[in-house]
């Protein structure tokens, strides 16, 4: 076995949340998904975005997301990793109702011991509804999605 | 004033492997350097700059690797920059030498690299935090997860299956068996694939590119150092890139302007790519496509959205063996990136398998009669896509 | 083939812009370009940027940045080096023929990570990291070097620096710190000698873009004016070694200068008005006026250079933007009068590694 030199490097870093983000943590906190909007494309956004990459202009309103939404895309981890939650677990890319892009959680509700029928269950063009947490701290985690069939 | 005329003079690639535990980064990079040299003829004076490709160094644990391995790669005191595209970097660094000789800013340009995966045992972590921190970071987000979403997404839409993409897997290992370099290689069967552990569904580890070692460089010149230095030069005559947007939630929606499932920005910059190099016609002009296929799912979709075959038929036509090494477009000979994955230097990889099929120098994997080959390089999730044509002569 | 500066924009200097997330504050400063050069993000046909991920706190860090600092659905490129040195590759693509329209843009929110940390990462693990070695302790072995090499006394460092923070002051782009005395500055501790910490210019957060066009995309859109012409530029990387020999050389400097010059058609520092040096600290400046053969002293840094403001990774940027901004007589309160051509200069890495020169001219005396 060859020689090494050992090395455990901790970089710390500390996020500015911005305008825009801020905004949205403060609307899960309230129960509410907050989206932004370009009136010059006319897009919306979520996760909401302080500009517009098709207009290249600052997006200029905000939008409630609706509490339901379809699936675009979705996956079971198997393999995971630390400090997520333990595998298996779904996650899905989802539509909610009124706004142009699609915003990634969990899936939850799910019975994940057969991931052929789980995947049925969670195939693209399935509709899901958004769960709260009862304890919110204004994360991402704060919601997540459950499969309406 | 016309630009000048840009062609390969050599290159070199390491043989890849997991761990390169008997030598440093640094000394990877300079075999890959002092290889190059040698292949072409060439000594360090007759290079005039050095382009370097290096992606994240999280995994090699050294920021700014490029600078340390610089005397190592007879650099110092020369013009030298670092590109970083992530997983397109070494088709970005090619593209930017590509640039510095077409400009006349310099005759010669070697673009080098190196790659330790395995250095640090929390890869996966380091994967994780290239997603977004507020809104990304708390699920399990890897490149294995986003992509097992795009799988599903491909199999449904077409109606195509799981067994279908294990076939490419297969191939790859299979034609691996005649390169020297490649870090997978051997007789695998679909059974063998559809019975490996499940990663992301549908992804399991046997649809998934290993992580390599190893490093890489190839030496660009203008046509008067093509003609001191190479009998049978490779021609760049087009590379192109273009950036999508990083939100994968805006590529999969209707909305969506490039769509995250099509490999979004390989379409536009295949179309800028092959205009530049007079390409018409892919598939009856390009003998073989060495492709970025960290993925089964890229194989098929960067084939159909550059233009070889129809959306959703290239798994179809691949059953008839229209991609093998004696079919219509021999894609991917060296066994591709599902056989070696050296972040770094992926790029470069595909560029040096792709100039050496037109130079005539890729042995055992050597198809006949290579008038033109094209590479690809992909960064982000499907983010970042680069393409270079080499072509037998100048366009 | 000519490349021409059609707009700048330079971010509002802040020691910590805590408001606004580093994609906003690079959106603004990519958008302040466009809007100031006359053209939509959509006409752009390259972007080159200019970062480095471990300074913006995560790996590939351009997945986030691209589109905020106008990428999207173009032809994007990184360099990790500088943001100056992303301006010589946006350079060298204009110059091939292959993109007529492009923005570099660069970065850098030194508030937001240990700088030092990430310096000392920079080290190799056999040799230089066990030593601590981050950018204070190879400053401080670099000045050692020009001390004696180049016979530069503490007095002329720390006049140069009161120099520059006086000249910083009417900066209306910069910090506009408090002037310093002779004694603030010499009178300060040492960080590692013999550089003092009133010696080295302070750290800052900031972004900086501008749009370049080649010469057949301003025939086409006789409506744009450029601000002015790229004449040449230079860059070059010494050894990574610290050792004597390398450190009082300027080697790369040096080469990176006399690149740009030749490029150009110029002799020497006497064909320039104005040269923006990045010196991150007063024995820099005192080094590079030498190895460039710089005699006037009133063309030194009118911006006060890192003095007004230095965020790290872009400083030599900014000091470009600045540069195009003397030979398009916009610079306001810091304008030199009559500046025709104007060099910026960039340097990064362990003391000063790589150097990068940018030349400009008023694009009035080309057309």
């Amino acid at each position: 076995m060859s020689q090494t030199v050992d090395y455990e490097v901790t970089l710390r870093y500390s996020y500015a949340l911005g305008e825009v983000a801020g905004r949205f943590m403060q609307g899960l906190r309230e129960g509410r998904i907050l989206a932004t909007r370009c009136s010059k494309s006319g897009l919306t956004y979520l996760p909401p975005r302080a500009y517009c990459e098709r207009s290249f202009e600052r997006c200029d309103g905000w939008v409630e997301a609706g509490s339901e939404g379809v699936i675009e895309a979705s996956t079971i981890v198997v393999r995971g990793f630390e400090g997520k939650r333990k595998p298996p677990v779904a996650i899905a890319f989802v539509r909610l109702d009124g706004i142009d892009s699609a915003i990634a959680n969990y899936v939850d509700g799910l019975d994940l011991s057969d991931y052929e029928a789980a995947m049925k269950r969670l195939a693209p063009g399935k509709r899901v509804r958004v769960v709260f947490a009862a304890e919110r701290e204004g994360r991402i985690t704060d919601f997540s999605f459950v499969c309406l069939e | 004033m016309k630009p000048e005329t840009v062609a390969v003079l050599g290159s070199y690639q390491s043989n890849f492997k997991t761990h390169v535990d008997e030598k440093t980064y640094v000394e990877q990079a300079q075999i890959a350097a002092a290889g190059a040299l040698r292949d072409a003829g060439m000594t360090p004076e007759d290079i005039d700059a050095l382009v370097f490709a290096q992606a994240p160094t999280h995994f090699m644990g050294v920021a700014d690797a490029d600078r340390w391995a610089l005397d190592h790669v007879f650099g110092a005191g020369k013009p030298v920059f670092r590109i970083h595209t992530g997983g397109a970097t070494g088709g970005s660094a090619v593209q930017a030498a590509y640039s510095l000789v077409r400009s006349k800013l310099f005759r010669s340009v070697m673009v080098v690299g190196a790659e330790r995966m395995a250095e640090t045992p929390d890869a996966q972590e380091v994967l994780n935090l290239i997603f977004d921190a507020f809104y990304e970071r708390d699920m399990p987000l890897s490149t294995n997860t986003t992509v097992g979403l795009w799988t599903t997404c491909y199999l449904q839409r077409f109606g195509l299956t799981q067994e279908d993409l294990a076939r490419i897997a297969v191939r790859a290992r299979r034609n691996a068996m005649s390169n020297p370099h490649a870090h997978l290689k051997g007789e695998i069967t679909v059974a063998d694939v559809m019975a490996s552990k499940v990663i992301a569904y549908p992804l399991k580890l046997f649809d998934i590119c290993p992580r390599s070692s190893g490093s890489a460089a190839m030496i660009v010149g203008s046509m008067a150092m093509a003609k001191r230095f190479a009998t049978r030069p490779a021609f760049i005559n087009g590379s192109a890139s273009v950036t999508d947007t990083y939100w994968i939630g805006d590529r999969l929606t209707p909305s969506a302007k490039l769509r995250f499932v099509d490999l979004g920005p390989a379409a536009p910059a295949a179309r800028a790519c092959y205009a530049r190099a007079g390409i018409s016609d892919p598939a009856k002009q390009i003998q073989v496509a060495e492709i970025y296929d960290a993925y089964t799912v890229m194989y098929p979709v960067q084939l159909e959205q550059m233009g070889f075959c129809a959306e959703g038929e290239a798994l179809r036509l691949d059953k008839d063996g229209f991609w093998d090494m004696d079919g219509a477009v021999a894609v991917n000979p060296s066994g591709g990136t599902l056989c070696t994955n050296p972040i770094a230097v992926t790029g470069l990889v595909r560029a040096i398998d792709a100039a050496n099929q037109v130079m005539g120098k890729a042995a055992a994997m050597q198809v006949s009669r290579v008038r033109n080959a094209v590479s690809t390089a992909v960064g982000g999730i499907a983010q970042f896509f680069n393409c270079t044509v080499f072509g037998a002569e100048p366009a | 083939m000519s490349a021409y500066v059609l707009g700048i924009a330079i971010a509002p200097p802040s020691v910590s812009h805590d408001g606004l997330r580093l994609e906003e504050l690079v959106y603004r400063t990519s958008r302040g370009a466009l809007a100031a050069a006359g053209v939509s993000q959509r006409q752009l046909d390259h972007v080159t940027l200019g970062a480095c991920d471990e300074l913006d706190g995560r790996p590939i860090s351009s997945m986030l940045m691209a589109a905020p600092a106008g990428g999207y659905m173009t032809d994007e490129i990184k360099v990790t080096d500088s943001g100056a040195s992303a301006l010589c590759l946006g350079y060298a693509r204009v110059l091939s023929g292959e993109f007529h329209l492009g923005l570099v843009a660069s970065w850098c929110k030194c508030s937001k990570t240990n700088v030092e940390e990430v310096m000392r990462f920079r080290g190799d693990p056999f040799f230089t990291r066990p030593l601590g070695l981050g950018a204070v302790e190879a400053d401080g072995l670099f000045a050692q070097a020009v001390q004696e090499e180049l016979q530069i006394s503490e007095a002329e460092v720390g006049r140069r620096v009161a120099d520059a923070y006086r000249r910083a002051a009417r900066n209306p782009r910069g910090m506009r710190y408090a002037e310093k005395t002779l004694f603030d500055v010499n009178g300060s501790p040492y960080d590692a000698t013999p550089v003092r910490s009133g010696q080295r210019a302070p750290l800052s957060d900031g972004a900086v873009a501008m749009v370049i066009a080649s010469g057949a995309f301003v025939e086409r859109n006789r409506g744009c004016e450029p601000l002015a012409r790229i004449t040449g530029v230079g860059w070059a990387s010494d050894s990574y070694q610290l050792d004597r020999a390398r450190l009082r050389s300027l080697q790369s400097a040096r080469t990176a200068w006399r690149s740009a010059l030749r490029m150009a058609g110029l002799q020497d520092a006497s064909a320039l008005d104005v040269v923006e040096l990045e010196a991150q600290t007063g024995y820099h400046e005192a080094a590079y006026v030498r190895a460039f053969a710089i005699t006037d002293e009133d063309r030194i840094s009118p911006s006060g250079g890192a003095f007004a403001q230095n965020p790290l990774f872009c400083t030599g940027l900014v000091n470009a933007a600045e540069a195009v901004l003397q030979v398009s007589g916009k610079a306001g309160e810091v304008q030199r009068a009559a500046v025709k051509c104007a060099a910026a200069h960039s340097c990064h890495g362990y003391a000063q590694q790589g150097n990068v020169v940018a030349l400009f001219e008023s694009a009035g005396a080309a057309r």
